[in-house]
């Protein structure tokens, strides 16, 4: 590519200040949702807490299996006598107070290692899809206000910490055109189905924009400021995270950078030790514009019969009615029509009496 | 589109089995159907022509609040540029049928716009002019069979000697 593009950087009033900045190059990396949607999985994997069923959960009691000949079946039952309990069947999955099937243990597997190039591509995958608009879009992010994708603010409004507080912070991305995702977030929120409300999960919303903020230019102070808008996140630029980047593994997350976080983003991926950005296999993936390339048109055979559309199923149209559609199938109605030969008399007016002779030869038998 | 990496058939690869519009229901004729929110989809069906997020030119047939209909339309060229690359034309109540149509069909299809989806566009202005109509009131009922006659000649006879 001859020319990088370039993102202008927006000022706290949504504004472009006309200052612009070079795309870093992680925007140009390969849009592979495979990718990030295993690196997903395992990353998501990697923040559980274990947990198991009792070690002797149904397997307190003393029960033993009557054996045959008492005509029922041969699992243990409880001894003893005295109270309901003694002589029903006890252990097995099946019985009530019974085990469950295949006891869950605290050493499963719960974590998932991924190796760390992997990790980086999928990074730097769900970068370079979140400054596609259309993903943001599919992703279900009210973009329609938002002035430039990705989207960047002068970092020069982050002095002083000017978004220490909330109402600051919410007024900043009203400003960008984030407002409506922010708004949608706050719509969203919603009781969740199941036991996970007892269990510290009670409600669930949607994702709003992530702040991507460089920790050294702009100061931490922005990160008190946004965490209580509801679907808002702040992230490090030094520190980006898959799990904010591609929530759910899906593709497009809406960021608002700072101007010196996109800045610092070549610079982040230059500091990677023996990590070079993917490149895409396929430069050109738009279907039309290879389709109709010199190089694929040059091959191609040209296209045979004529230019003419097969007309098919038409209305059957009456030639005596219809002018057209006569001339269409007798070419001469033109002329007749024109020179009025259908109102020409007869050449020297009634013919000519026949002789007397004719009548005679005809009936003479 | 105008994106280093990304291109229409590419996002709409990443984006058909999965994204915001997309609605998928049992059909009663037996398999799925699927459909879309999308804003800018003109039959409301997911597909590839009708998809409007991922197309660079793309139409959209809204109500208006006061009557008559809105034609919103994606600008080319401005993909990464949401905000600046929406046009919306309002054709209001006021406006015959017949020239909001052909408004509606020349907004879409000329100057190499999107001359596929022109019938589509004005099936949806038209739909929904028909429902911003106000609603005819139902014929009075007429008397079936003489008993209900009867009983209605009674009344007013009723009615008469009160």
């Amino acid at each position: 590519m001859a020319s990088r593009p370039t993102v202008s950087i927006l000022g706290a009033d949504g504004k472009a200040t006309g200052a612009t900045e070079v795309l870093p190059k992680v925007f140009g990396a390969p849009i592979r949702p495979d990718i990030v949607k295993h690196v997903h999985t395992g990353m998501a994997k990697n923040k559980r807490q274990p947990y198991s069923v009792s070690e002797k959960a149904g397997h307190q009691t003393s029960a033993e299996s009557w054996g045959t000949g008492r005509a029922v079946a041969r699992i243990p039952r409880v001894s003893g006598g005295g109270t309901h309990r003694a002589g029903q069947a006890a252990f097995g999955n099946m019985c009530r107070s019974g085990r469950m099937f295949a006891p869950t243990k605290i050493w499963r597997k719960w974590h998932v290692k991924i190796n760390q190039g992997q990790k980086r591509f999928a990074t730097a995958s769900a970068l370079a899809a979140s400054a596609v608009t259309p993903l943001l879009m599919a992703r279900g992010h009210q973009v329609a206000t938002v002035p430039e994708v990705p989207l960047v603010v002068d970092s020069a409004s982050f002095d002083g910490a000017a978004y220490a507080k909330t109402a600051a912070a919410l007024g900043l991305l009203k400003a960008v055109g984030a407002g409506p995702d922010v708004e949608k977030v706050k719509l969203s929120k919603k009781l969740r189905a199941g036991k996970g409300k007892m269990r510290g999960r009670r409600h669930r919303q949607r994702r709003g924009p992530l702040v991507v903020y460089s920790a050294e230019t702009d100061g931490k102070d922005l990160v008190k400021g946004f965490r209580n808008i509801p679907g808002v996140e702040t992230c490090p630029v030094d520190a980006l995270n898959l799990l904010q980047l591609a929530p759910g593994g899906h593709l497009g997350r809406f960021i608002v950078w700072t101007s010196a976080a996109i800045k610092q983003l070549d610079s982040v991926y230059d500091s990677k030790k023996g990590f070079f950005l993917p490149n895409s296999i396929v430069a050109q993936s738009d279907l039309t514009r290879l389709i109709n390339s010199s190089e694929i048109q040059s091959v191609l055979n040209g296209p045979k019969g004529e230019a003419r559309t097969k007309r098919t199923h038409v209305q059957k149209k009456n030639p005596l009615k219809n002018k057209q559609i006569m001339l269409r199938q007798n070419p001469y109605a033109s002329t007749f029509a024109k020179e009025n030969l259908g109102s020409i008399k007869a050449k020297n007016g009634k013919p000519l009496a026949l002789p007397a002779t004719f009548s005679e030869l005809l009936l003479e038998n | 589109m105008s994106f280093i990496n990304a291109s229409s058939d590419l996002v709409w690869e990443i984006t058909r089995s999965q994204n915001a519009f997309l609605v998928k229901r049992k059909s009663s004729r037996g398999g799925d159907v699927q459909f879309s929110r999308d804003p800018y989809n003109l039959l409301n069906i997911h597909s590839r022509t009708h998809a409007g997020y991922i197309n660079e030119k793309a139409v959209g047939v809204v109500a208006n609040e006061n009557g008559g209909v809105q034609v919103i339309a994606k600008k080319a060229g401005f993909a990464n540029k949401p905000a600046a690359g929406r046009s919306t034309v309002t054709y209001g109540s006021n406006k015959t049928s017949r020239k909001t149509f052909k408004a509606v069909a020349n907004q879409t299809a000329k100057n190499h716009y999107r001359p596929d989806l022109r019938h589509a566009a004005v099936a949806r202005a038209s739909a929904l002019r028909i429902s911003q109509k106000a609603p005819k009131a139902d014929p009075e009922r007429k008397l079936r069979g003489n008993a209900a006659k009867r009983a209605a000649a009674t009344a007013e006879n009723k009615r008469w000697t009160l």
